[in-house]
């Protein structure tokens, strides 16, 4: 396994903040997608993985090497910086070639390996360009080429789409992607941009307050979120408070809705999750309705171009729907297998919710 | 706007070009401008022993005092800029700055007090005063440095630089000295700057034999004004020598 991480805590000296009991295996050429709110301990699991800090307590291993006694020069992982952190007084080429330099490459061998790697990242004419005369997304692919160029055991992306615009930032997730598959290496992503996690990884582990709470699949993490904050954070989600009723049948405010969900009893207190692009629209009344068919009217319409987001009230509450549909619906239906059944919040008197 | 600039700037300029005109006037006493021409005042300058003493002084004064500087600062920077804890620093910064709050009298006579003690009796001595140009330059080099370090965002430099391989040694000769070549080379120029020119504790710490050029000028007032004149647009040229000496100096320093 190249990267592992087995119960590690670690709290910043004078501060309750760290992460705590971190267990997550990366396999070879596996991306991994480390998200979560600011805070949540994500940088802090790459700053212990690259050496900047020590566990105390619990064991990282890189290609099954127990780390935590190396230093981060002898740990042999390729980093990119938020901020790229590249040399401004060498050349492009020379930035590349630096990890070889310090090995004790000859000038010849690492010049032919840093052009190879700058053709890879698609720089092959910009060697000679000081850094800083080159665009954001420019100086990225230099930054993830230094990172590669050694051949690391593994790759850490450290937010490295954060400093970019948003259309380059859905170009150069994709290059990393392609990059990253390429040289078939072990990678953990740290984002707080769920789309980027979503739609680049194989797997995504959601962090908060210095622990996963949740490791999987991106349409697993999205489809099947364990809690609340899951679900609200890799996406939009309708939530209602919930009471199991016989039937495969859910009490919530906005009435009874039929699910699929198994391994409920009738009694459960639950908290009822529905994708708001899940629902299915309907403009005039239907002769035989569906099951969670609820008739209303449009309260909130958000116009987003690609999507309309809007709220619609059925019995005093709201759903959210999201649809490219342009007209109003007088009705809308939930399929039973959109939805799903969560453990309840602990705060009980928390009503339903838009979130 | 621009008269009053214009006002600032000739009220700058023209005592420094009195100065000037002066050092090659023959005569000048109670008229505006000085009548004559002459070059007499400066070979009595350069034929002056006690001021040829004091011009080597100087020199060797600003020097030492540019390269301990560069050997105990960029050290010293360096390891403020990476101390862990944010105390760390800001006692380590207030520390550096005391030289530049505390009127260089009450230095004077600090030196005064422990170096004319039987214990350690280096009073007059060059080296002593040489430590005293480092006291009083040391946090501006300081701060140039820092500023740089934090504008360089020069901790990511090095880690980047540590992940990728490099050992402590390979991170300070590759990245972290040239990154600041250039903050070097100034904070020296302003070091030299401030060390030919320095007054007030010269005047007091130097031995007789000692005397920086600044002091020994100093004596030239009491003669004739000509003279007085000669002296002083040499400081100037002195100063900007040190400035490149200073430079030299930096250069030096990283390549070496």
């Amino acid at each position: 396994m190249p990267i592992l991480f087995e119960a590690v805590s670690f709290a910043y000296p004078g501060t309750q903040t760290g992460v705590r009991a971190i267990d997550l295996a990366v396999g070879d050429g596996e991306l991994v997608a480390l998200i979560g709110p600011s805070g949540s301990g994500k940088s802090t699991c790459l700053k212990l993985l690259a050496g900047f800090y020590r566990p105390d307590h619990g064991r990282i291993n890189v290609d099954g090497h127990d780390v935590d006694t190396l230093s981060p020069e002898r740990r042999r992982l390729g980093i990119v910086f938020q901020h790229y952190a590249l040399f401004p007084h060498m050349s492009t080429r020379d930035n590349v070639a630096y990890p070889l330099k310090v090995r004790g490459v000859t000038r010849a061998e690492r010049r032919r390996a840093a052009d190879e790697m700058l053709d890879r990242v698609g720089l092959s004419d910009l060697g000679d360009r000081a850094p800083k005369t080159l665009s954001g997304g420019q100086q990225q692919r230099v930054a993830l080429a230094r990172a590669l160029v050694f051949k690391p055991r593994a790759l850490l992306l450290d937010e490295p789409l954060s400093a970019l615009d948003a259309g380059l930032r859905v170009a150069m997730r994709d290059e990393i992607r392609r990059v990253q598959r390429e040289a078939g290496i072990a990678t953990i992503h740290v984002t707080h941009d769920q789309e980027e996690a979503l739609s680049i990884a194989d797997r995504v582990a959601i962090m908060s307050d210095g622990a996963i709470v949740q490791i999987g699949k991106p349409d697993e993490v999205y489809d099947r979120p364990r809690t609340r904050f899951v679900a609200r954070f890799v996406g939009q989600a309708n939530f209602w408070p919930g009471m199991v009723g016989e039937e495969n049948q859910v009490e919530t405010p906005i009435g009874r809705l039929r699910h699929t969900q198994e391994g409920v009893r009738p009694g459960d207190k639950v908290l009822v999750l529905v994708r708001p692009e899940r629902l299915d629209l309907f403009f005039e009344d239907h002769k035989t309705p569906p099951p969670n068919y609820f008739k209303g009217h449009v309260t909130q319409d958000r116009f987003l171009g690609s999507i309309r987001r809007f709220d619609f009230a059925v019995a005093g509450n709201l759903i959210r729907v999201e649809t490219r549909n342009r007209a109003a619906p007088s009705a809308v239906a939930i399929p039973p297998d959109a939805v799903r059944l969560l453990p309840p919040d602990d705060n009980e008197n928390k009503k339903g919710e838009l979130s | 706007m621009r008269a009053v600039t214009g006002a600032y700037l000739l009220y700058l300029a023209a005592p420094i070009m009195l100065l000037f005109v002066g050092s090659f006037g023959a005569s000048w006493t109670g008229t505006l401008l000085p009548s004559g021409f002459t070059t007499k005042w400066y070979i009595e300058v350069f034929t002056d022993p006690s001021f040829q003493r004091a011009f080597k002084t100087s020199l060797i004064v600003v020097l030492c005092t540019c390269v301990l500087n560069t050997l105990i600062g960029l050290p010293l920077a360096y390891a403020i800029n990476t101390a862990a804890r944010s105390g760390v620093k800001v006692a380590a910064r207030i520390v550096s700055l005391l030289p530049i709050a505390v009127p260089e009298l009450v230095l004077a006579f600090g030196f005064i007090l422990v170096f004319s003690s039987d214990t350690l009796p280096f009073l007059g001595t060059t080296w002593l005063l040489v430590l005293a140009h480092v006291v009083l330059t040391l946090p501006y080099l300081l701060n140039v440095l820092l500023a740089d370090m934090a504008s360089l965002g020069l901790d990511d430099l090095e880690r980047v630089a540590a992940t990728l391989g490099a050992s402590f040694r390979s991170r300070f000769l590759d990245i972290v000295l040239p990154g600041l070549q250039h903050s070097l080379l100034t904070g020296l120029i302003t070091v030299a700057a401030i060390s030919i020119g320095e007054f007030q504790l010269s005047n007091l710490v130097a031995g007789f034999l000692s005397r920086t050029y600044p002091v020994v000028l100093l004596q030239a007032f009491y003669g004739a004004t000509g003279f007085a004149c000669a002296a002083t647009v040499i400081l100037l040229v002195l100063a900007i020598l040190a400035a490149a000496a200073g430079a030299f100096t930096a250069r030096a320093a990283q390549t070496g």
